[in-house]
């Protein structure tokens, strides 16, 4: 299920570190807000 | 009285016709002509093509929806524009032929004071030799397509617990296509459902795509401010590749899919061929190929329409090099320029250029990621031409009143990189402004403090929320027009 080494070899990979906090809950839920924040600004500046 | 036309009842039609119906009194007519009697929210085709959601899940049937709120539905497709009407009446007109079973094949005249072109793509697999459903390839455009894919799906993976080695290619069909992003999602989608199998080591996956770098998404890619520095979107994107195990072809022409093998050329004019046991390719879009004659019955279709059939509207289409296009090129109201009351929104409008740099092969083969013009900007402008008409008939504007340029409007996208509450994620991306602006926002082209991206569970969570919201914003239950595009 690997990439081609070569491919790999020249992309960021994220470390165990990262992979936890993109599913750590209580950190996720502060992104949600945070995500949703942003988003309705977008749908403010466009409209 | 007036009587509003809206042609084709997806994102941007559906929306537009809503608002129209909200906006104008009872005394104004608003009619949807639309081939497709069930209503499609099209990026959760990625979940039906996956297996995870089936045809109920994502569509619904519009008629009930459009009379309770007071719009005559013609199911239909539009054929022909007559703008200044015919030799017997000036007044303007499109024929129509239904689709419906009870009047198959029945054509009809139908006069308008307002028309708005909301028809959307036609997918093009045509201009791939064995591409799509009825060739070698599938597709996850429509809600039948995506769920025959999902069939695909199940069977290769009975393959492969049965012990065979697959390969799976998913991306673009052409050179030429756009919606990028739908195929990203596909392909990690897939990824993640191959793994929940329990058979990912017996999965080869590879994304074929046209975009010169992953990451491109036809917006020319994304510059994020991250960690101090300002990194490309194609940094992020390849990480998320290898994270997953999924190989990737950049700058690829698909030239021809045979049972099993793809056939592509790359950049730098190479020509290869690389088998698979499932591909999902999607297919470029065209226009969906309206005529239009004026009074005398001449036709002017190709003053009306760009020759890739996409309507022309307040745009700037004069031919320049890639680095002279200014956002300034892009439409602001979506009016025709030689018809005031013709409008066109979504996919239907002909975009002046490509926003991500068209390049040619050593053998002159033009690869050249199209435009999107889907989701949060279609419904954008279908709400604008909406309100502009709803001016120009209660008030007596002798122009559009709003205006919706992508150069000034920005997009927030969610694309989904697997499923469940606490292992599904997804990519949430906003962007301002759609269209880059490098004088505006020098070397980057857009605003960094708008322009973001991340992945996480959050994601996932918006994901799943939107398709709730905007499905019961389109059957226009109490309250759906406080929904925003």
């Amino acid at each position: 299920m690997s990439t081609s080494i070569e491919q790999s070899r020249h992309a960021m990979k994220p470390t165990p570190w990262v992979l936890f906090w993109r599913s750590f809950l209580p950190y996720q839920l502060y992104r949600f807000v945070l995500i949703n924040l942003r988003m309705f600004v977008m749908i403010w500046k466009s409209h | 009285m007036a009587k509003v036309v809206v042609l084709g009842a997806g994102v941007s039609g559906h929306t537009a016709a809503l608002v129209l119906r909200r906006k104008l009194g009872k005394e104004h007519e608003v009619v949807v002509v639309s081939p497709n009697r069930r209503w499609n929210w099209i990026p959760s085709n990625i979940w039906v093509g996956v297996g995870l959601m089936d045809k109920k899940d994502v569509t619904f049937e519009l008629a009930p929806v459009y009379e309770r709120a007071g719009v005559d539905f013609r199911q239909a497709k539009a054929l022909e524009l007559h703008p200044e009407g015919t030799a017997d009446s000036a007044t303007p007109r499109v024929t129509i032929e239904y689709t419906s079973e009870a009047r198959r094949g029945e054509r009809e005249e139908v006069p308008y004071d307002y028309l708005v072109n909301a028809t959307g793509p036609k997918l093009n697999f045509a201009a791939t030799p064995g591409l799509g459903p009825d060739g070698n390839s599938l597709s996850v455009c429509t809600f039948d397509h995506a769920e025959k894919t999902a069939d695909a799906l199940r069977a290769a993976i009975e393959r492969m617990k049965a012990g065979e080695q697959l390969t799976f290619v998913v991306g673009m069909g052409h050179g030429s296509c756009t919606c990028e992003g739908a195929a990203f999602e596909y392909v990690f989608n897939l990824e993640f459902e191959i793994r929940n199998a329990g058979v990912r080591d017996n999965a080869r996956i590879v994304f074929l795509t046209n975009e010169a770098e992953l990451g491109d998404f036809g917006v020319d890619g994304l510059q994020i401010k991250r960690g101090g520095y300002v990194v490309p979107s194609s940094t992020f994107a390849e990480s998320l590749f290898v994270e997953r195990g999924v190989e990737w072809i950049v700058g690829a022409h698909v030239s021809r899919v045979d049972e099993n093998e793809v056939h592509y050329e790359t950049l730098d004019g190479e020509v290869h061929s690389l088998r698979f046991d499932f591909a999902m390719l999607l297919p470029p879009f065209t226009g969906v190929g309206l005529r239009a004659t004026d009074r005398a019955g001449q036709d002017i279709t190709s003053t009306l329409f760009a020759p890739n059939a996409f309507m022309r509207v307040d745009a700037d289409y004069t031919q320049k090099p890639y680095e002279q296009y200014k956002p300034e090129d892009w439409p602001k109201t979506y009016q025709s320029p030689l018809y005031r009351n013709v409008f066109a929104v979504g996919i239907a409008f002909a975009p002046p250029h490509a926003l991500s740099k068209p390049r040619k092969t050593k053998n002159g083969t033009v690869i050249a990621p199209a435009p999107p013009r889907t989701g949060m900007p279609s419904g954008i402008m279908g709400r604008t031409v909406a309100l502009s008409i709803a001016d120009m008939i209660r008030r007596g504007a002798d122009k559009p009143t709003h205006s919706a340029p992508m150069g000034e409007m920005g997009a927030a996208c969610v694309a989904s990189a697997g499923v469940g509450f606490r292992r599904g994620s997804a990519v949430s991306m906003t962007m301002y402004p759609v269209v880059p602006d490098y004088e505006r926002y020098p070397g980057v082209g857009r605003d960094l403090r708008h322009t973001v991206g991340e992945i996480g569970s959050a994601g996932h969570w918006i994901k799943r929320i939107l398709h709730t919201m905007f499905l019961y914003k389109a059957k226009a239950k109490p309250g759906w027009w406080m929904i925003p595009e």
